[in-house]
């Protein structure tokens, strides 16, 4: 009985293992293609120079502005709209309307994020070039929208999960001293659920930052330095999408490693923030 | 009333009624997902006394509290039929009644739960929340409910100089103490206590069994218990429940 044990033990261990080390292989990798450009110049001048590779510039700042910029405004419109719809399924819906919404919300999550812009293309571009009176219509308010309906799905479960796991005898006792469900909302299930929640927004925000084709179809992909939210924007997806589909060997093709990198260490952080919140959290409980 | 039931179980030391009805229950019958969980209740409950409800496990005590408070409206799955009236500001009142709102009758019928639960918030603001749910916020009236509840309760001395720490941090019979002081706050015409005692330590529960005497001057006490002998010490009269159908072992109960 226990060698086939020991097997499966082994197929797991090997399994875990060959997994962390592809993902160090990918941040080897990403690095060892950015080198070139790290030892022509300084780490801080890609970050913050714009990019004219027609002179020389490879800087990613226009375009890690926007993916900055695009992922927080998607997250303004996300959180509140998620952070209600998982009040209503949680402690609001009856039975049979809480089942149809996670339903709905399990099933959007499903949806690919191409079917999202191919709508948002008809009927909101049109809809922001009226409104803006100029351009294309493409532009950061067109997209952050739509990425915050990209990211909603994966925030309500998140927040669905933390609110379930709050003790009932609190929300109890909020209802034995006749408060109202919006009170029993603010002062119990968010506060003890903040730990999830604050989860499901690094979540969120994390898939924002890494989302291609919406900012892709969306946002305009002008390299541009971000001025202001109407104008056309790329993304640091959007540019490794772009730089990648017309060269494989230049200065700029390199520079998309760079790009990376960036967006790698980025997520490394973003995980480690959401390890330790939880780790914090769970000890103090 | 089943005459062998009552017979046997044991006689209590209990002073006759002599207060005025607070609570009268006529047919009630309680279901859970259809299974009836009360059946026919028809009870009488007297004013500034403490009424004690025992009996075993899932007879169906702790419902009939939520019954009073219609706490159970919380819960999905649940049904009522039959009349309680409760007597409040001097006024006999359908608790049922839809004209009624369910957050009006649960500041005048309080509820202690059986584990102490403080919400996650500090000493203060625990016992300060009920009255910023009646939109009491003036800074000194809040102050000295505050402070007057938490004497009610002989809690002050031991959290007067940490009020703003989290209510969470305190021992379990502080902890049911707060709960208590939550309660009390409101000044309540009638309070439920399922299990008050329960998870407390001796000294702890006769800190708790001392508090609930000293307080049936101001309101009508309802506890669920399954200890005989803390029965046996402080309640006033006894119900005894069981498989849903309340039996009244004492002298001078209907």
């Amino acid at each position: 009985m226990n060698r086939p044990h020991s097997f499966t033990e082994y197929i797991f261990l090997t399994a875990a293992v060959c997994s962390g080390l592809l993902t160090a292989a990918v941040f080897i990798f990403l690095f060892i293609f950015s080198l070139p450009l790290l030892q022509n110049g300084q780490l801080t001048d890609l970050l913050l120079s714009s990019w004219a590779p027609d002179k020389g510039m490879y800087g990613i700042y226009p375009m890690l502005s926007t993916s900055l910029t695009l992922a927080c405004l998607s997250l303004a419109i996300s959180f509140p709209v998620s952070l209600g719809c998982s009040f209503v399924i949680t402690a609001l819906a009856p039975a049979r309307l809480r089942r149809f919404l996670l339903s709905m919300v399990r099933l959007m999550t499903g949806i690919p994020t191409v079917v999202y812009s191919f709508a948002a293309l008809f009927l909101l571009v049109p809809f922001m070039r009226n409104i803006l009176g100029q351009g294309s219509g493409m532009c950061i308010l067109t997209a952050a929208p739509v990425l915050a309906l990209l990211i909603a799905p994966t925030m309500i479960i998140f927040f669905v999960g933390s609110f379930e796991k709050v003790p009932r005898s609190s929300t109890l006792a909020v209802d034995a001293l006749g408060g109202s469900e919006i009170q029993k909302l603010l002062y119990v299930m968010i506060p003890l659920a903040w730990p999830g929640i604050l989860n499901g927004l690094l979540l969120g925000f994390g898939r924002a930052m890494g989302d291609t084709m919406i900012s892709l179809m969306l946002a305009g992909n002008s390299a541009s330095p971000l001025n202001s939210l109407t104008q056309s924007a790329r993304s640091l997806t959007s540019h490794i999408a772009l730089v990648m589909a017309f060269d494989f060997d230049s200065m700029e093709f390199k520079s998309i490693f760079v790009c990376g990198l960036v967006l790698y260490i980025f997520t490394a952080i973003l995980m480690l923030l959401l390890r330790m919140s939880t780790l914090c959290f769970s000890g103090k409980r | 009333m089943d005459a062998e039931t009552a017979d046997d179980i044991a006689p209590l030391q209990v002073t006759p009624m002599q207060s005025s009805i607070k609570i009268r229950t006529q047919a009630l019958c309680f279901y859970y997902h259809h299974k009836q969980v009360l059946h026919d209740i028809s009870v009488q409950l007297p004013a500034n006394k403490i009424t004690a409800i025992t009996g075993p496990s899932g007879s169906g005590k702790s419902t009939f509290l939520m019954i009073l408070n219609r706490l159970w409206e919380e819960i999905a799955g649940c049904s009522i039929s039959g009349n309680v009236t409760v007597e409040l500001e001097g006024h006999l009142q359908d608790i049922n009644d839809k004209a009624l709102p369910a957050r009006v009758l649960r500041r005048k019928v309080g509820m202690v739960f059986q584990q102490p639960n403080p919400l996650p918030m500090s000493i203060f603001k625990n016992i300060a929340f009920p009255l910023y749910l009646t939109h009491i916020t003036n800074k000194k009236h809040v102050k000295d409910a505050v402070e007057g509840a938490l004497r009610q309760v002989h809690i002050w001395d031991e959290v007067k100089d940490r009020l703003n720490d989290d209510g969470r941090l305190l021992s379990g019979g502080q902890q049911q103490r707060l709960c208590l002081a939550r309660a009390l706050v409101l000044s309540p015409e009638v309070l439920l206590l399922d299990e008050p005692t329960s998870s407390l330590d001796p000294e702890a529960s006769a800190a708790i069994e001392e508090l609930l005497l000293s307080l049936k001057s101001q309101c009508t006490l309802i506890m669920v218990s399954h200890y005989q002998d803390q029965i046996q010490r402080i309640a006033d009269l006894r119900f005894e429940v069981r498989d849903g159908r309340f039996l009244c072992p004492d002298a001078g109960c209907n």
